[in-house]
């Protein structure tokens, strides 16, 4: 997970300078027009839910944080699968505006405490 | 390049036995395949599967050839997650047509019962990201509910809609001896069925089988000479896409079901409208409606809608999962792209123990990952 800090923290996705095209996570060559003249792009953080699920078998090592809420966020720079938090399974909807924070993940087979971006419902002020 | 038959097929049945070993069912499948070659012995054993290592054991094609007798043979592992029995075909079909050898058995096996669901799960799910999508939780039930709302939403799908689809592989699969859960359900059974991954039910989804399926391939001199059922390989066509969902372009298409099932037709010089049966690739409801849309049998958006309206079954042209689909014939991980093709040769030939469709031209398409490595099958009687 180590090697991964600045990309799962700071949602980092990648451009084509050749075609222009942005996406997430980030590649070493563009899938459109397979240049390899790609830079690395902060996605932004907050988007809105293109589609989610309220997963209720959990996969190994995460049976504590069931039922785990996982959506597809469009940040406008990129598509990013993600957790959401904050939130209940009956609160969450398609087109629902949401940010990203930095929480806990489950603890990895092999002992690390991951912390990577979830997002949660976006805060309103008036 | 020389043409490539299958003259043997063998198949265990499908289904959770602990009292089994991974080398057993693999040694069952493939002395049955041989067998109905008319006893041709093979050069290459192929083996498919993808979670042997959870059972701690890898290198399994010394193993299955050296426990069915053909030491000294030629062989090695295929993976391509879920999608390994086609994708090993292909490798197969590629040793008898370039002529590196005259038999070839491709040899697909799984043995997770032992296994929990967490476990299992777990595994599957390392057919999805390690570092981009594993760290968030999500299961392979996930990843695919993910779809299945998107595309139910997009073109305004009902769940009593969506609920066709395992209804009719359970139709089918109830008549297929071989088939894991061999039981008829209704629309009531899956939308009352409990919730897997929202809006994944249970009865959306294949069950996690055992089972080892053999397929013995080789050249048309041969062919004639020993088997007076050989079935063509005429086509064949694997394609990639992202192993991550989120820089798919589109959730609602598999781009790799529509170019593998364009490269197969193509090198077959046919097309969907000429296919009279079809092993498609349902793990989840949601796969089974994708793929029918995708290899061309349905519009885009239609394929719920169409099999709720009675399309796609026995009777039909193309006749779509006589077997009862991953959803009742099961799901043996790694070994399910063979009995695909185990199937649809039986289909052609007229000898499938259960629905029978007869017909000239089978399609089979296996599907690895969320639609990321998939391998299309033309086969001609």
């Amino acid at each position: 997970m180590w090697r991964l800090k600045d990309i799962l923290l700071n949602l980092v996705g990648t451009k084509c300078l050749n075609c222009g095209h942005v996406f997430y996570p980030p590649k070493a060559a563009c899938p459109k027009c397979s240049s390899r003249n790609v830079k690395k792009v902060s996605l932004g953080t907050s988007g809105k839910v293109i589609t989610y699920t309220v997963v209720n078998v959990p996969i190994e090592g995460f049976e504590s944080m069931s039922p785990l809420i996982i959506a597809l966020v469009d940040t406008g720079g990129g598509k990013v699968l993600t957790q959401l938090t904050n939130v209940k399974p009956d609160e969450v909807y398609v087109g629902m505006e949401v940010e990203a924070t930095v929480r806990r993940s489950a603890t990895t087979l092999d002992g690390y405490v991951p912390y990577i971006i979830k997002f949660k419902p976006k805060e309103r002020y008036s | 390049m020389s043409k490539v038959y299958v003259v043997g097929v063998g198949m265990s049945n499908v289904g959770r036995f602990y009292e089994r070993s991974l080398r057993d069912l693999a040694a069952e499948a493939l002395f049955k395949a041989i067998d109905d070659s008319g006893n041709l012995t093979p050069e290459y054993v192929v083996v498919s599967n993808m979670l042997s290592s959870q059972a701690e054991q890898e290198n399994l094609a010394s193993l299955i050839a050296d426990y069915c007798g053909l030491r000294g043979s030629s062989g090695f592992k295929v993976e391509a997650a879920c999608g390994s029995g086609g994708a090993a075909v292909l490798v197969g079909y590629s040793l008898v047509a370039s002529g590196l050898a005259k038999v070839v058995a491709v040899v697909g096996v799984e043995k997770l019962s032992e296994r929990t669901t967490p476990e299992v799960a777990r595994g599957l799910a390392y057919a999805a990201d390690a570092d981009f999508e594993l760290p968030y939780g999500i299961s392979f039930s996930g990843l695919n509910a993910l779809v299945m709302r998107y595309y139910m939403m997009k073109y305004n799908v009902k769940r009593e809609e969506m609920s066709a689809w395992p209804v009719l592989m359970h139709e089918n699969g109830y008549y297929n001896p071989y088939a894991h859960l061999r039981m008829r359900i209704t629309v009531d059974d899956v939308i009352k069925s409990p919730v897997i991954a929202d809006p994944i039910r249970l009865l959306d989804s294949c069950p996690i089988s055992d089972g080892a399926a053999a397929v013995i391939l080789t050249s048309e001199e041969l062919a004639r000479k020993y088997n007076d059922t050989p079935v063509l390989i005429a086509g064949i066509g694997n394609a990639l896409d992202s192993t991550d969902i989120s820089s798919r372009y589109e959730l609602d298409t598999f781009l790799a079901s529509k170019l593998s099932a364009e490269r197969a037709f193509k090198l077959a010089k046919l097309s969907p409208k000429d296919v009279d049966v079809a092993e498609l690739h349902d793990a989840y409801s949601i796969n089974g409606v994708v793929t029918l849309e995708d290899v061309g049998f349905a519009p885009k958006g239609m394929g719920a809608k169409l099999v709720a309206e009675g399309r796609f079954r026995i009777g039909d042209k193309p006749v779509i999962n006589p077997s009862g689909g991953l959803k009742s014939r099961g799901h043996p991980v790694g070994a399910t792209g063979v009995y695909q093709v185990c199937e649809v040769v039986m289909q052609l030939r007229g000898d499938f123990p259960g629905v029978k469709v007869g017909g000239e031209v089978g399609l089979t398409q296996n599907i690895g990952g969320v639609g990321s490595n998939i391998t299309t099958i033309i086969l001609r009687r």
